[in-house]
């Protein structure tokens, strides 16, 4: 079974460069543009991991990551901030928040899918 | 009168019968006048003695005694004032002449009895003014009516102060007794006077001091407030207070003045009433139509004794609506400046004294610091505010700067990446390559963003250095690694030098390694291909000191203190290579924070060398020895080692000079210049190199004449010539005897293979012994170097190899360090120990990474160490034949 990824991203370059990258890996993806699209299609259909930009148009992925985790069909998704906010204080304040982990902008496409595979819940099972 | 009567009798009878009895009255009428004359003389001491001050007191006192003892009609006493005699007390005189006399000093002349007598200095008598032609005061007389009159100076230490005299309306001469008395109260009189001028001068003295103290207590007070306060109210507050109280006025008040407005602010007032403070307040007082402005504009007190008839302005006309008569305003000046004004006033009209001005000015002195002070507080305070909120500002304009340009920068990098990673399918060569710029372009702005988050971390003071202790020598082995695949493909040459004493540091490692990168990277960067970076480390006293060397273009002098600097790149490239960028600024930032320093040291065209010292801080200095060299790749030009072969550069340019040496030096040659065609053919006579590179195109005699000469020459024309040059006449260079014939830009391989194959004598048979426990190696080493005429003699043990040696006297040997039981090492050791093998050449062909200690123990007892994976066997012929030729100079012993 192919794993989905959520891809939240307001930015069109990049939204197309994650979702090339990871869909060259075997992923199916989904993407949204703002936090309340994301939450909706997280909501509508669970994915396996949420890929999350920080700086989003509206609702924030802080605020984003709260209401996922409010919700009980999508508590338990992992999500990771992929973000070009590049301070070490960024990083510990998205840590503190929840997130699973913090990818930072740029991304390396030759790392991105393994770093990516790192945070799915089976890997260990290796559903893939 | 009386006296005369009483002593005349005696004196007309002193022989008469009934003399006895005569004789007691006289003695007892005389003992009554002493008697009176003693209790006068104690009356007026007993004055003098009880009121000092009060000179009236006294010469009342004087004149009365003397005029009642003389038995005189009137006395007076007259003062000396300058030049003149004043009227001072008189008894017994009519009110006309008392001011007959009072208006009329006596002038010093014989006119009068007072002048002669300050004149003459002594007791002088006129038994009859009307008899006396010479006396003058005719007026005086009339009036008084006097006729007989004496006068006696009062004297203090031989000057004359004043006059003191009796007269009688009668004709009636004083006697010598009345001219004792009277002198006797002189005496006394002058004696009060000083006792007075004395007291009153005292007096005045003990009260100006005691203003002066007062005046001292309140500028004591005013001076602390100053200092001791920041707040300005309560410091102008103490400051009006004390002026209003010393200069013995009503009330006042200080005004700051406002530059932009050109106008005063009331600040603090004293003894006003609040009504009073509110209309000054509101009121406009400007700087130039206002008495207050007049004042500081002429930078003087200036007074106003009638309010009520002065014209009035904005600030007056409020002081009159509220009852105030009179006023002075004192100008506030600080280094010229107009700072603001005091006001002191009074509720009646009329002057303040002169003596309160300085006092005042003085006041307002206080005041301008204190408001100067204040007004630069205020100027802080407003500063640091806005410097707080521009740092904030700068901190969240960078975290903002730095997310918009890393999220284009995502796509830029990322989406080259995708390509180069043929995801959507292959690329062609210059698709590939352009990807490649665009990739590297993307990643160096990236840097260039991490660079400036650093620096500005460092300038916030945020910063944390992470301080270990680490082993030097591995932490810039690891920066060499990083640089050396950059610096493989345009052929530079990297070394590594690291002094035994050097151990560890305590530093921050990656800070440390970022510093080291940063140099290695820009060495890398500036130097053109083929030319070499060498990093040495060593101690220094206390500090760690990292040199790296390039041989680039070198830094001009006017860059090498702005190049630290940030955005300040040289001009050092010629545009060719991306720019140092923040590298330098941020490296010397690190490095100040561990208390370290940066330089370099450079001449334009030389190549440069960036140097930092660091303090080595708590590591221990040694910990292991590490050899002299680090050889990483390439030939060892070591610094104790056999300078190898000679070659001659006849070369006029500097710069091609510079590149060929280095290219040849690296290729372990001794490389002597030439600057012209003269030059070179006197150095190659005198030297016999191996080889020449000659230059075409030379000041002077030419390439051409010189080559023909030097083939013409018996003693130098087998010294194989390579000509380097811009003219492309191969064919005219190989008529005239070039051995090998080489166009301009030369790159290092085609130089050193051209050496290579000059240098090679063919008439000598070419024989090398090659020693390796693989045969399959020497059968390499075989199929590359019999095609070039070489004889290939295999060995696979060390024992072997060295019985090949002794028999053959190969011109070269061809050693594998890894073998079992006699290794390379033990091979080079025993060779350099037998005189027979002492000076065979020998190249090191090994898959062993070399250790430092390996490094040491082949110093300067081999030629060449190449590593099998990176060399290529093709190359192999031209380097032994190379090697060969270092024959002919004696390996050294050194180690």
């Amino acid at each position: 079974m192919t794993h989905v990824i959520l891809v939240v991203e307001d930015n069109e370059r990049n939204l197309k460069l994650l979702q090339d990258v990871l869909e060259y890996a075997g992923y199916d993806v989904r993407a949204a543009r703002t936090a309340e699209d994301g939450i909706a299609l997280a909501v509508k259909e669970p994915p396996d991991l949420v890929l999350m930009d920080l700086q989003l148009p509206g609702i924030d992925g802080m605020e984003a990551l709260r209401r996922l985790r409010e919700s009980p069909r999508t508590a338990d998704i992992p999500v990771v901030a992929v973000t070009a906010q590049a301070m070490k204080q960024d990083r510990e304040r998205a840590l503190d928040a929840g997130f699973d982990g913090y990818l930072e902008k740029p991304i390396s496409v030759r790392a991105f899918p393994d770093q990516v595979r790192s945070f799915l819940p089976d890997e260990e099972v290796g559903t893939e | 009168m009386a006296e005369r009567d009483k002593r005349r009798p005696a004196d007309q009878d002193p022989a008469a019968n009934w003399g006895i009895t005569a004789e007691v009255e006289r003695l007892a009428s005389q003992l009554a006048e002493v008697r009176e004359q003693l209790a006068a003389t104690s009356e007026v001491l007993a004055v003098i003695g009880r009121s000092a001050s009060d000179l009236e007191d006294v010469l009342e006192t004087v004149v009365e005694s003397a005029r009642r003892l003389c038995g005189a009609t009137a006395g007076q006493v007259f003062l000396v004032d300058e030049d003149r005699y004043r009227f001072a007390y008189g008894s017994g005189l009519r009110p006309d002449y008392r001011e007959l006399v009072a208006n009329n000093p006596v002038v010093l002349d014989r006119g009068t009895l007072v002048g002669r007598v300050g004149l003459d200095r002594q007791a002088t008598q006129i038994t009859d003014v009307l008899a006396d032609p010479d006396y003058g005061l005719t007026d005086a007389q009339r009036v008084a009516g006097y006729r007989t009159i004496l006068g006696v100076p009062m004297l203090l230490e031989g000057e004359v102060i004043g006059v003191l005299s009796v007269w009688r309306s009668q004709v009636a001469p004083f006697s010598d007794h009345a001219v004792e008395v009277l002198t006797t109260f002189a005496a006394q009189a002058a004696l009060a006077v000083r006792t007075v001028d004395l007291m009153t001068t005292l007096e005045s003295r003990t009260n100006e001091l005691e203003r002066k103290v007062t005046q001292l207590e309140a500028l004591g007070a005013v001076g602390q407030a100053v200092s001791s306060s920041l707040n300005l109210t309560e410091v102008l507050n103490t400051i009006i207070t004390q002026a209003v109280r010393l200069s013995g006025s009503d009330g006042g008040s200080i005004s700051e003045f406002d530059e932009d407005a050109r106008a005063f602010r009331l600040e603090t007032v004293c003894g006003t009433s609040q009504k009073a403070f509110d209309d000054l307040r509101r009121a406009q007082i400007g700087l130039d139509d206002t008495f207050m402005g007049k004042a500081a504009t002429l930078g003087r007190p200036l007074e106003i004794t009638e309010l009520r008839e002065a014209p009035l302005d904005a600030h007056l006309r409020v002081l009159v609506e509220h009852g105030w008569r009179s006023l002075v305003a004192v100008p506030m000046l600080r280094e010229g400046r107009i700072v603001g004004a005091m006001v002191i006033r009074r509720r009646t009209p009329g002057h303040i004294p002169q003596e309160i001005y300085d006092l005042l000015e003085t006041f307002a002195s206080q005041s301008a610091l204190a408001l100067g002070n204040a007004q630069l507080y205020r100027r802080l305070e407003r500063q640091s505010a806005a410097l707080e909120i521009a740092s904030r500002h700068k901190s969240e304009f960078l975290a903002s700067m730095s997310h918009e340009l890393r999220t284009p920068l995502n796509a830029i990098i990322g989406f080259s990446e995708v390509l180069l990673e043929r995801m959507f399918g292959e690329l062609n060569e210059r698709q590939d390559d352009y990807l490649r710029d665009i990739w590297s372009s993307g990643k160096h702005l990236l840097e260039l963003l991490n660079e400036i988050l650093d620096l500005s971390k460092i300038e916030a003071g945020q910063m944390v250095l992470n301080r270990s202790e680490f082993a030097v020598q591995e932490s810039l082995e690891y920066c060499l690694s990083m640089v050396r695949e950059r610096a493989l493909k345009r052929r530079i040459l990297l070394s590594l030098e690291v002094d035994p004493a050097v151990g560890l540091l305590d530093a921050d490692r990656l800070r440390f390694r970022q510093v080291v990168l940063n140099l290695l990277s820009n060495a890398v960067k500036f130097t053109p291909e083929g030319g070499q970076v060498d990093v040495r480390a060593s101690i220094n006293d206390q500090d760690l000191v990292v040199l790296v060397a390039d041989t680039g273009e070198g830094v001009p002098a006017e860059d090498r203190e702005r190049i630290f600097d940030s955005f300040q790149q040289g001009t050092r490239s010629s545009g060719q290579v991306e720019g140092t960028g923040l590298g330098l600024t941020l490296s010397k930032r690190i490095l100040e924070l561990h208390g370290g320093r940066i330089w370099v040291d450079s001449e334009a065209g030389q190549g440069s060398t960036f140097g930092f010292a660091l303090p080595v801080g708590s590591g221990e200095p040694t910990l292991k020895p590490v050899p002299q060299a680090d050889l990483i790749s390439g030939i060892t030009p070591g610094p104790d080692m056999d300078p190898g072969p000679t070659v001659v550069v006849v070369e006029d340019d500097r710069r091609s000079f510079d590149l060929l040496r280095v290219y040849l030096e690296a290729a372990g040659a001794r490389v002597v210049s030439a600057r012209d065609g003269e030059e070179g053919l006197d150095t190659v006579r005198r030297l016999s190199p191996a080889g020449v590179i000659l230059d075409i195109l030379l000041p002077g005699i030419d390439g051409w004449d010189v080559l023909a000469r030097l083939k013409a020459d018996p003693d130098t024309a087998a010294i194989p010539v390579i000509v380097v040059s811009m003219l492309d006449e191969r064919g005219r260079g190989f008529a005239l005897g070039a051995a090998e014939y080489l166009v301009k830009p030369v790159g290092k391989e085609q130089l050193l293979a051209a050496l290579y194959r000059a240098a090679a004598m063919p008439e000598q048979k070419h024989t090398v012994v090659a020693i390796d426990d693989d045969p399959l190696a020497i059968e390499l080493v075989k199929a590359s170097l019999e095609p070039e005429g070489w004889t290939v003699l295999g060995a696979v043990t060390g024992q072997e190899g060295l019985a090949l040696i002794r028999e053959q006297q190969p011109s070269a040997v061809l050693l594998d360090l890894l073998m079992p039981g006699m290794d390379g090492f033990e091979v080079v050791e025993a060779l350099r120990a037998d005189p027979e093998t002492k000076s065979v050449p020998v190249v090191i062909l090994t898959s062993k990474s070399m250790t430092p200690q390996d490094k040491e123990r082949l110093q300067g007892r081999i030629t060449y160490v190449a590593r099998k994976t990176e060399f290529n066997l093709s190359g192999l012929a031209g380097l032994l034949r190379w090697a060969s030729t270092s024959r002919q100079s004696p390996a050294s012993e050194s180690g």
